[in-house]
């Protein structure tokens, strides 16, 4: 028989978990923006908006010190960062398109270089995502082969029920242990009536089709034309679910610091810069055919995956209005 | 919602037809232009595929002009093409430019700034009722409720000094300032409160610059803020950096920001940064009687020395 959570037992479940000691990211007002933060309590949860930030920085956050230095007395100590203080985490009502995505991640994490800060936070989490109900003309899950009800990354999945409420599936025994261990808060119901899932309007893509025009154009006047009014910012890449690029800056002064990883987006035009001054990817145009080549090619020839789950965000926010599904729907007709 | 000014205000439409007309006209003058050779590129506005949603675009053949428009959704401040940081624009030759009354301040400052000849360029004016604020239901035609805040201040809807004009002006609504409301607002705080207010604010920027990359006066090759060796500005996305970023974008335009607002029409962490903006435009004005406006000036306040600056500050 199907499970189901009442809102208000939703909220008692974050309390519960935040009483356990575990560190609850979820949807929370944050000013005008709705963004995934760690919640003070279940209250705080708000789930009728797409939050403006994906939910990768709960395992992979905007900036994250990975390890410390001081010098005393001219010794210098180096600091490592103790990975195993790590909390225990629960990402809660992570919608399809930003519970696919660190699935897809780990695959670049632990690939030649495990990078431990993102995946020791991945084993300590646990996913419960959330389907959707509404789609803008943004969204473009189903395109990319996901769907607003998508379980893909979930260990349990949450879906809006007609009278309130919502069913909640099993996904994974991850899941399914956090749901015994709260037995209580959830109820059994002979059967359920959910709410119909969103219906974006976008039709699927031939990502193959995509790749093959992606393979044999890497020179094609067609960059020029779609990303010469590209301004070079990071909003796109920052928004995304599936962008990963990382810098490192060491920042403090001689005696005492840190070394930070923080966000960094291949739009930026420093960010191939070589030392020598020589940028291969000196113009913009440049820039974004990597955006897409990385995410639509690059991914796929390393790791037979497409580096994007359709959520939209990068379409909302660009500055100039350059909107991947525009430009993925023209490749996708070229002959 | 009740019967309060509010709610009046909330049912005036913004005449639509104006923006038919302008880009009829738009369209016209585009295609004369590229097919007499006079210039090699317009730089002007495209439909997006989104429903009320429009983007800048190069266009560089007559039929291809047929595909400008001016509509509410026309948002941006394109003399951002026409500085050094479009490099590929500007190398395609003479240009030809669409711009509204808000953004030919920029283009003011830009000429004042040796980045640009005036006779360099063509500049189609478009007279402008107003475009959609960040939060707008673009779907639904353009009304005061869903204005951007700066098009309720706007003093220039008919451009001048411009070598073609589109459009004509409809009888508009009179609005209250919500920005200049906001600011007051601000103002009146304590120095703790508004600290607060900021540091809030700012703990959201994910430093994606996309501020600093819509700027027209934000062309520098190298940003101070890029820099790494040594570092001048921490660049990563925290307080401290945050706070430093802010300031120095802040004085680095004071003077200078011809306050189209596109650095807060931007910013995906809702930032006001217009009201920044408009703080130091405001204590210019106060010490040095300064205002970037339509008069291309060659040097702002920042950037000379008079007899009769104020030196009180100096202690
Ligand atoms: S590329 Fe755009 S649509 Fe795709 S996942 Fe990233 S932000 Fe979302
Ligand atoms: S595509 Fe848009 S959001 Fe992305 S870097 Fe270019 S201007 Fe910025
Ligand atoms: S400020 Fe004035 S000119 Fe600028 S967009 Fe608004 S109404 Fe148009
Ligand atoms: S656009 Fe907003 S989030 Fe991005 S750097 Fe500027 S203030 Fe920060
Ligand atoms: S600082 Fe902002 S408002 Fe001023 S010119 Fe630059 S983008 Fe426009």
């Amino acid at each position: 028989m199907p499970k189901t959570i009442t809102e208000q037992n939703l909220h008692l479940l974050v309390d519960a978990l935040l009483r356990e000691g575990k560190r609850v990211v979820g949807p929370k007002r944050a000013g005008t923006v709705t963004l995934y933060e760690p919640l003070r309590r279940g209250e705080e949860l708000s789930l009728d908006e797409l939050p403006r930030r994906s939910a990768k920085e709960t395992f992979f956050p905007v900036c994250e010190s990975i390890l410390s230095y001081e010098k005393r007395e001219g010794r210098m100590t180096v600091r490592d960062v103790d990975l195993s203080r790590l909390p225990e985490s629960v990402l809660i009502a992570a919608r399809s398109c930003d519970a696919a995505a660190p699935g897809i991640l780990d695959a670049v994490f632990s690939w030649d270089y495990h990078d431990e800060f993102y995946l020791e936070r991945r084993r300590r989490t646990v996913i419960i995502g959330l389907a959707c109900t509404t789609a803008d003309d943004a969204c473009f899950c189903t395109a990319v082969g996901l769907s607003p009800a998508a379980t893909q990354g979930s260990d349990l999945f949450l879906t809006p029920l007609a009278g309130g409420g919502y069913a909640c599936a099993v996904v994974t025994e991850k899941g399914e242990a956090l749901l015994t261990a709260h037995a209580g808060l959830f109820a059994e119901a002979e059967s359920i009536e959910a709410l119909p899932p969103a219906e974006p309007a976008a039709a699927p893509l031939d990502l193959k089709r995509i790749k093959a025009w992606l393979d044999a154009n890497f020179e094609h006047p067609f960059w020029g034309s779609i990303a010469e009014r590209c301004a070079g910012c990071g909003a796109c890449a920052f928004l995304c679910p599936a962008c990963h690029c990382f810098d490192i800056s060491d920042e403090g002064s001689e005696t005492k610091g840190e070394r930070r990883k923080h966000w960094d987006a291949c739009g930026f035009g420093k960010f191939t810069n070589h030392a020598s001054g020589h940028n291969p990817r000196d113009v913009q145009p440049q820039r974004y055919r990597n955006r897409i080549m990385h995410k639509f090619k690059y991914y796929d020839d390393k790791f037979g995956l497409t580096l994007c789950t359709g959520c939209g965000r990068c379409i909302r926010a660009c500055p100039v209005g350059i909107d991947i599904a525009a430009v993925l729907d023209e490749i996708n007709s070229k002959p | 919602m009740t019967n309060t000014a509010s709610s009046i205000e909330q049912s005036v439409l913004i005449a639509p037809a104006v923006y038919e007309a302008a880009t009829a006209t738009i369209r016209a003058e585009a295609a004369r232009l590229l097919s007499e050779g006079s210039v090699a590129a317009v730089i002007g506005y495209v439909p997006g595929r989104r429903a009320g949603t429009a983007m800048p675009a190069v266009v560089t053949d007559a039929e291809a002009a047929q595909q400008l428009v001016f509509s509410p959704a026309c948002v941006n401040n394109l003399t951002l093409f026409l500085t050094k940081a479009k490099k590929e624009v500007r190398k395609k030759g003479r240009l030809a430019i669409v711009a509204k009354g808000c953004d030919l301040k920029a283009l003011a400052g830009l000429i004042g700034e040796s980045q640009l000849k005036r006779e360099e360029i063509v500049v189609i004016g478009v007279v402008c009722a107003g475009v959609y604020g960040a939060a707008a239901d673009r779907r639904a035609p353009l009304s005061s409720a869903s204005l951007a805040r700066k098009c309720r201040e706007c003093s220039v809807h008919v451009p001048e000094g411009v070598d073609l004009l589109a459009g004509t002006l409809p009888e508009l609504p009179r609005l209250d300032p919500l920005e200049a409301a906001e600011l007051a607002r601000l103002e009146a705080m304590t120095p703790a409160e508004r600290w607060a207010f900021w540091k809030e604010q700012f703990s959201r920027c994910v430093r994606c610059l996309a501020c600093r990359q819509v700027c027209p006066f934000c062309y520098c090759e190298q940003c101070l803020c890029d820099r790494n060796r040594p570092q001048a500005v921490e660049s990563t996305p925290r307080p401290a950096g945050n706070t430093a970023w802010h300031i120095v974008r802040a004085m680095h335009l004071a003077g200078r920001c011809a306050g189209c607002a596109e650095c807060e029409r931007v910013c995906p962490m809702d930032i006001p940064l217009n009201l920044l903006n408009r703080k130091m435009a405001k204590e210019l004005k106060a010490l040095y009687g300064h205002e970037a406006g339509l008069e291309p000036k060659e040097k702002g306040p920042l950037a000379e020395y008079r007899e009769d600056d104020d030196q009180s500050f100096i202690k």
